[in-house]
């Protein structure tokens, strides 16, 4: 479907605008570096609202396609001796392979079962890689384990502007990619799915099928941004396969509101970026996201935007009465209301 | 006689429970078909079975010449058996007009003929006007009303051009001119497209109204076949 509404407005080419003019005016590499970082977990979390939010499908394991493209980048480059672009490649159709599996897995589930077998998925792979070292590299090196295993690159420092704006096209492309994704024919089925599985298969939806199709495409996206962050630091580590990355990317889409895409990428920046910024150990990052996670859940339910769009159809008192657009949905992509 | 649907020595227990007893029926086709009995006759469990939601422990159904006993929900819609539920489970993030979408979502030459906005006469236009949801169509799913809801739920099962319609106590709780209207659309789809149907309903006027043959059900077992 040509539904890309929210592009079409000013805000976000005006957000585009900005993070592009940002590092002309401050070029502290520090910071550089929050946004950078910022950009990638951005898109992680957009990718984790393709499945936990257009389609429902609860996932806290999410860092297992993410952490495993980057391994997969890790060890392609550096054990197998594969030109970098070929094994950002693998890694993603890797990460899209591994989505499929868990969509498979988790396709007769539903609820808080998926949350669990998502969970326990990504947790076994996170105890892998932290505790067992595989691999040894030449010079006697042990690879794998809490070090990680590290990425041959074909630079050896890249430039904080270049890292910064390849990272920011990545997330405008990854975004966009996924928005389209979420409007689609399929992206409605997906919806239909998330809201009620039981209509859906009475309307002939083999739900099965769909289930995979949102791990797949979600796993796809977020092994692209694990393959991008493997890149950005140079290394893979068992943190990529971490439950505070899924949690991190679950908070982030709860907050920004689930479904929506734009709003979950909007969310990662501005708290990665206030709370990276600020220079907070890692503990009390966590303890944070975990406060701004119940504070949501509590007096949010609809994470901003939903929030924002029930005040907006309070104010108004117009409910129903909104001009057609293109499926049924008005210029900002909402369901008429 | 030419059947469309037919059900053999069909069993279903829950736990130690027995709810059907070697339930045999058919459905010829175009052949409207009333289903009656009391609460907890088994009703909505053989519609259940018949429609794909549950699988019998004993029997075989078999639609169009074809055994479907272990076909789910899904594939049944796909090959012409539709059905509604008691109680409609809408779309809550979506709108009218999306979940007509979705149902057509599965037939994609249809899909083919629709521009999506539901306004150029195709298919989801069409679908929406005769189920007289059209001014709702911008309307969320959640926001509708029990009258509007049984509604769409016929729109969706309208949707796949259905050879069987199964229709379980869709006219419960409706107002009067809800009935009427739904009783219109029922007849007109049994007339003008030759689509047979199983109706349960608790109420026997409706069903003498609508229906050729009336079956009763009482304690998991048919105990009657009344022609009308």
């Amino acid at each position: 479907m040509r539904n890309a509404a929210p592009f079409r407005g000013g805000w976000p080419a005006a957000g585009i605008g900005l993070l592009l003019f940002f590092p002309l005016s401050s070029p502290d590499a520090f910071f550089l570096d929050v946004f950078t970082t910022g950009f990638l977990l951005a898109a992680f979390a957009a990718s984790w609202d393709v499945v936990g939010g257009v389609s429902g499908q609860i996932t806290l394991g999410h860092a297992l396609p993410f952490g495993a493209a980057a391994y997969a980048c890790a060890l392609l480059t550096s054990l197998a001796g594969w030109p970098l672009p070929l094994a950002v490649a693998a890694a993603i159709v890797l990460a899209a392979a591994v989505g499929a599996g868990i969509g498979t897995l988790s396709a007769p589930l539903a609820g808080p079962f998926v949350a669990l077998l998502t969970l326990a998925l990504g947790e076994i792979a996170h105890e892998a890689a932290v505790g067992n070292t595989f691999f040894s590299g030449p010079g006697g090196y042990a690879w794998g384990g809490e070090g990680g295993i590290p990425l041959t690159l074909p630079w050896r420092d890249a430039s904080p502007f270049l890292s910064y704006y390849a990272a920011l096209a990545f997330l405008c492309l990854a975004s966009f990619g996924m928005l389209r994704f979420s409007r689609s024919g399929a992206g409605l089925i997906l919806r239909a799915v998330a809201g009620s599985p039981i209509t859906a298969q009475a309307s002939g939806i083999p739900i099965a099928r769909f289930k995979r199709l949102a791990f797949t495409v979600g796993s796809a996206f977020a092994g692209a941004a694990g393959a991008g962050f493997a890149l950005h630091v140079g290394r893979a580590t068992a943190t990529d396969l971490s439950l505070e990355l899924s949690f991190q990317a679950a908070t982030f889409a709860a907050v920004g509101g689930r479904g929506t895409i734009v709003a979950p990428v909007v969310a990662a920046l501005v708290l990665h970026v206030l709370f990276q910024g600020l220079s907070l150990p890692p503990s009390a990052r966590i303890l944070l996201y975990a406060l701004t996670l119940l504070v949501t859940l509590r007096f949010f339910p609809g994470g901003v935007v939903g929030t924002a769009r029930d005040l907006a159809s309070r104010i108004a008192g117009r409910e129903g009465a909104r001009p057609p657009g293109r499926h049924g949905r008005n210029r900002n992509g909402e369901v008429a209301r | 006689m030419n059947e469309l649907l037919s059900a053999e020595g069909i069993g279903k227990s829950f736990g130690t429970t027995r709810i059907l007893s070697g339930i045999s029926m058919s459905v010829a086709p175009g052949e409207p078909v009333g289903l009656f009995g009391p609460n907890g006759s088994g009703k909505t469990t053989l519609v259940n079975i018949l429609s794909g939601l549950l699988l019998p422990d004993t029997g075989t159904v078999r639609f169009d010449g074809k055994e479907i006993s272990r076909l789910p929900l899904d594939a049944r819609y796909r090959l012409g058996i539709a059905r509604t539920f008691q109680i409609p489970h809408p779309y809550p993030a979506l709108s009218v007009l999306e979940a007509v979408r979705v149902a057509l979502a599965v037939n994609a030459s249809k899909r083919k003929e629709d521009d999506g906005t539901g306004e150029d006469g195709g298919p989801t236009g069409d679908l929406l006007a005769r189920t007289g949801l059209f001014n709702q169509r911008f309307v969320p799913c959640a926001r509708l009303s029990q009258g509007c809801l049984r509604r769409l739920e016929f729109a969706r099962a309208l949707a796949c051009r259905p050879k069987l319609l199964i229709l379980d106590e869709i006219f419960s709780a409706l107002s009067a001119a809800d009935e009427a209207d739904l009783t219109a659309l029922l007849r007109a789809a049994n007339r003008d497209e030759g689509t047979a149907f199983l109706l349960v309903s608790h109420n026997p006027p409706l069903l003498k109204s609508l229906c050729r043959r009336i079956l009763v059900l009482e304690e998991g077992r048919i105990v009657r076949e009344r022609k009308v």
